[in-house]
């Protein structure tokens, strides 16, 4: 391996626009854009584009040098010395200078104000990379011809590992490198950086993640968003993210969309989800029915300590909660609750129905989320059974869920809000 | 039954989707609005018309333009501006439209400044802590549903169309000059000319309908109801402005008093409210004028901070955007402390403020109509070629205007024997 030398640093902005003189001075174009290769190493510029009209590029060897006036060649300038795009190159003035890209090291979106680019020797080869973007304010003066006035300023540079560019690429550009990293990102995260991109990025987004991912990013966005979203999916990737999350969820988005829309995407999901789904859809906004969700984990009456904590392993899985085991007889009528430390603890031949705690506190589904909340603080509860007028368990309100109805935080407000109809918005945190 | 529920959610759909278009319209309509309106009845009767209708036509263009823009591409006007012509080109239309906001904002406070003038309170009083009270609501609390007071009251210029016929104007001559081409070459009349189209296409409302098809999430595929939305809206703009011009001019230009005041504007509605005409006219200018002044800095920090990439909106706390509420407070300090300054006539303020949008409009409607012209952007809703022809034809005729403006205020004469009068 060849040690590298940095022969100099430049910016993007203080060479684009400038003259390409061949060996005999004569002027042959102007640098429109560099060419980059874009292949998960360090990218390297491989081309120069010099005319506005044509796709030919003057390939990066017969660079000479380059200073203040221009660009200069080292050889006579003839169309044969040209070459034309090739797989896993990229433009960076057009698709990185000026545009969003993901900034992988602080999670956000972030706006390109310029790029640096070195100047580097290995052994006989020169050699210019694409180091970083400049995402500063100095870089954005710099743009403008100001920088002396903010030569106190650091310059915020983002290493190119670091980015994510979110222009429509041939999707066999897309890296795994990238691939992976957007999958370290946290879900909350993803989620603001969904919520600031226009639609179509959006989609393009949505579509290079997992579905566990985009599950997990949905659930983080206020339910405008998440109803935004879901409408504009393709219909069967719409229907398997909606079976992924909670039904209550599912129930809240499906209840904003057209009504067509909602009953198309309910009949492609799985027969079970879109029950469970539909049911909660049936219950008012001001109810307590319309907070709950249907995943608990429900244990009959008769099993034995060892046959329950066996039987947790399956529900552990999906259930809201798994710290609070809700205990039924054959018609799912509700007869006691046990905490799982409770169920830990107690010697695995007793039957549940001898230490499970028979006063349990519940609330009707056709009751005000007031009333939720107000059992959830006096008894001290993280969730709160549902049940109907027989008793008969229906689902459980989780102390997360009643929270968000009743904090009088601020709302994500919109500068644009006058007469918009406003959902009713339920951000999961 | 199915027929009924396909109605209901179609019913649904426009409702979720109506709106931005008819805001943008009734915003128009501000402190600056009104003025200028009532002054060209009042100074040249039902000469301005014509050329009033003319710019509502240009209007509901220019607002379709943005609209159709913001839905197909999802973004903003000036991130679009950012990313098609870089940065220089971005800072440049930063700066005139915040120059022409910060006209527009000092011309709300005018507004509110001369509607507690007419209740007997200095603008000494009233300005500041107008000023304050704006400025903490939106940092402090939610705004969203005091901004709904404010567009109530802005329901009282809809007072102005009972006067329009209360007045009996002589309805053949209105129609008939309003379809008569006038022009005069006077500065004073080419002032009032730029004036006149400077309020009603503004550059923050191109900036504004646009950024709020987006916020919305209006998407190509619903934008043909969103053509409706502005369409409706240019045609309340149009028709709000037409009868404070019949008012005015069946008023006031008959009987040859010029306005000096917003008092005088105020006369125009005697025929409706006798004296209560000045305390209709007082709530009707506070609450355009309010609601204006919330809308132009808030827009203005929001498009900028787009532009340049700034965190920004009012879900943020101060601390997470400085820059966004850097911006709004410095628009509402700078805008309402250029109304104390002594002797100013707030009427004229709110008067010159429209020529300088008028004058600022330009540069902003080329980069609309180029960006809507890009067919990699736009795709299948690409400006049409006689969309174009005509969008260019104004901001042509709207260029040329400046400089007869700007000529006719430098050499008055030799413009006046040019044109022949």
């Amino acid at each position: 391996m060849t040690s590298i030398t940095v022969m100099g640093d430049f910016y993007l902005s203080q060479i684009l626009g400038k003259p390409i003189f061949d060996i005999h001075g004569k002027t042959v174009g102007y640098v429109r854009d560099l060419v980059t290769l874009w292949n998960g190493h360090s990218p390297q510029v491989t081309g120069i584009k010099f005319n506005k009209e044509s796709k030919l590029l003057i390939p990066s060897e017969r660079i000479e040098k380059w200073d203040a006036k221009g660009m200069y060649l080292n050889c006579e300038f003839s169309p044969s010395i040209t070459v034309l795009l090739q797989d896993h190159e990229i433009y960076i003035s057009k698709w990185l200078l000026d545009k969003q890209i993901i900034d992988l090291k602080g999670s956000r979106l972030v706006r390109v104000n310029d790029i640096t680019l070195s100047w580097v020797s290995r052994g006989s080869e020169k050699l210019i990379l694409l180091v970083a973007v400049d995402i500063g304010f100095r870089g954005l003066m710099r743009r403008m011809g100001l920088e002396f006035l903010v030569r106190k300023i650091e310059n915020r540079f983002l290493g190119w590992q670091y980015i994510n560019p979110l222009e429509d690429r041939n999707s066999s550009l897309y890296l795994n490198r990238e691939k992976k990293q957007l999958s370290q990102l946290h879900p909350a995260d993803i989620a603001d950086i969904l919520e600031e991109l226009d639609y179509h990025k959006r989609a393009d987004l949505m579509g290079r993640l997992s579905s566990d991912q985009a599950v997990e990013a949905l659930r983080e966005m206020e339910l405008d968003t998440q109803v935004e979203l879901i409408n504009q999916m393709d219909a069967h990737r719409a229907s398997d993210i909606l079976e992924e999350m909670p039904p209550d969820d599912a129930a809240d988005i499906l209840a904003e969309l057209p009504e067509e829309k909602s009953r198309g995407l309910l009949g492609l999901m799985e027969a079970d989800e879109a029950q469970d789904v539909k049911e909660l859809m049936e219950y008012r906004e001001d109810t307590a029915g319309s907070l709950m969700t249907t995943e608990f984990v429900e244990l009959p009456v008769s099993i034995t300590a060892d046959e329950a904590i066996l039987r947790l392993r399956e529900f552990a899985r999906t259930a809201e909660t798994i710290y609070y085991l809700f205990v039924t007889d054959e018609h799912s009528i509700l007869k006691g609750v046990l905490s799982l430390r409770e169920l830990l603890l107690a010697d695995p031949s007793t039957c549940l129905g001898d230490f499970m705690n028979a006063h349990v506190v519940s609330v009707h589904d056709y009751e005000h989320p007031a009333t939720v909340a107000e059992r959830i603080n006096k008894y001290g509860l993280l969730a709160l059974p549902v049940v109907d007028e027989r008793q008969r368990m229906l689902g459980i309100i989780t102390v997360d869920d009643v929270l968000e109805e009743l904090m009088s935080e601020r709302e994500r407000s919109s500068l644009f809000s006058l007469f918009k109809v406003r959902r009713h918005s339920e951000r999961r945190v | 039954m199915e027929a009924i529920k396909g109605l209901k959610s179609r019913v649904l759909l426009i409702l979720s989707v109506m709106g931005p278009g008819i805001i943008t319209a009734f915003a128009d309509n501000d402190a600056g609005g009104i003025a200028t309106y009532a002054s060209a009845g009042a100074k040249y009767g039902y000469k301005m018309m014509f050329i009033m209708l003319v710019s509502t036509v240009c209007l509901a263009i220019a607002q379709e333009i943005s609209a159709r823009t913001g839905a197909v591409t999802g973004r903003g006007l000036s991130d679009l501006i950012r990313e098609q012509y870089g940065v220089k080109w971005t800072f440049f239309a930063m700066a005139v439209l915040l120059v022409a906001n910060l006209g527009t904002t000092a011309s709300e406070f005018s507004g509110i400044a001369t509607s507690f003038e007419i209740l007997g309170i200095s603008k000494y009083i009233s300005v500041p802590i107008g000023a304050f009270i704006v400025w903490w609501l939106v940092l402090k609390t939610d705004y969203e549903k005091v901004e709904k007071v404010f567009l109530l009251l802005c329901i009282t210029f809809f007072s102005y169309i009972i006067s329009g016929f209360i007045v009996h104007p002589s309805w053949g001559e209105v129609f008939h000059q309003s379809l008569t081409p006038s022009f005069s070459g006077e500065p004073d009349f080419i002032l009032m000319a730029v004036g006149v189209i400077g309020t009603t296409i503004t550059p923050w409302g191109q900036f504004y309908v646009q950024a709020s098809v987006v916020d919305k999430g209006i998407t190509a595929k619903e934008f043909s109801i969103t053509r409706w939305d502005v369409l409706i809206g240019s045609f309340f703009t149009g028709l709000i402005a037409f009868f404070i011009i019949v008012a005015t001019a069946a008023t006031l230009y008959k009987n040859h008093i010029s306005i000096e005041t917003a008092k005088d504007a105020a006369i125009s509605l005697q025929p409706l409210a006798g004296n209560y005409a000045s305390l209709l006219f007082a709530g009707g200018l506070l609450g355009a004028s309010v609601l204006a002044a919330f809308i132009l800095p808030l827009s203005s920090a929001y498009a900028v901070c787009e532009a340049f990439g700034f965190e920004r909106g009012i879900s943020k706390s101060y601390k997470e955007a400085p820059v966004f509420y850097g911006l709004y407070s410095a628009l509402i300090f700078l805008g309402s402390t250029l109304v104390l300054w002594p002797d100013l006539s707030l009427y004229h303020v709110m008067l010159i403020s429209q020529v300088v949008n008028g004058i600022l409009l330009p540069p902003i409607l080329i980069f609309m109509v180029l960006i809507a012209s890009n067919g990699n952007l736009m795709g299948n809703f690409t400006n049409s070629k006689s969309y174009n022809l005509i969008a260019w034809l104004f901001t042509v005729i709207l260029i040329v205007l400046t400089v007869f403006l700007l000529l006719s205020s430098l050499f008055p004469d030799s413009i006046q024997r040019l044109l022949g009068s």
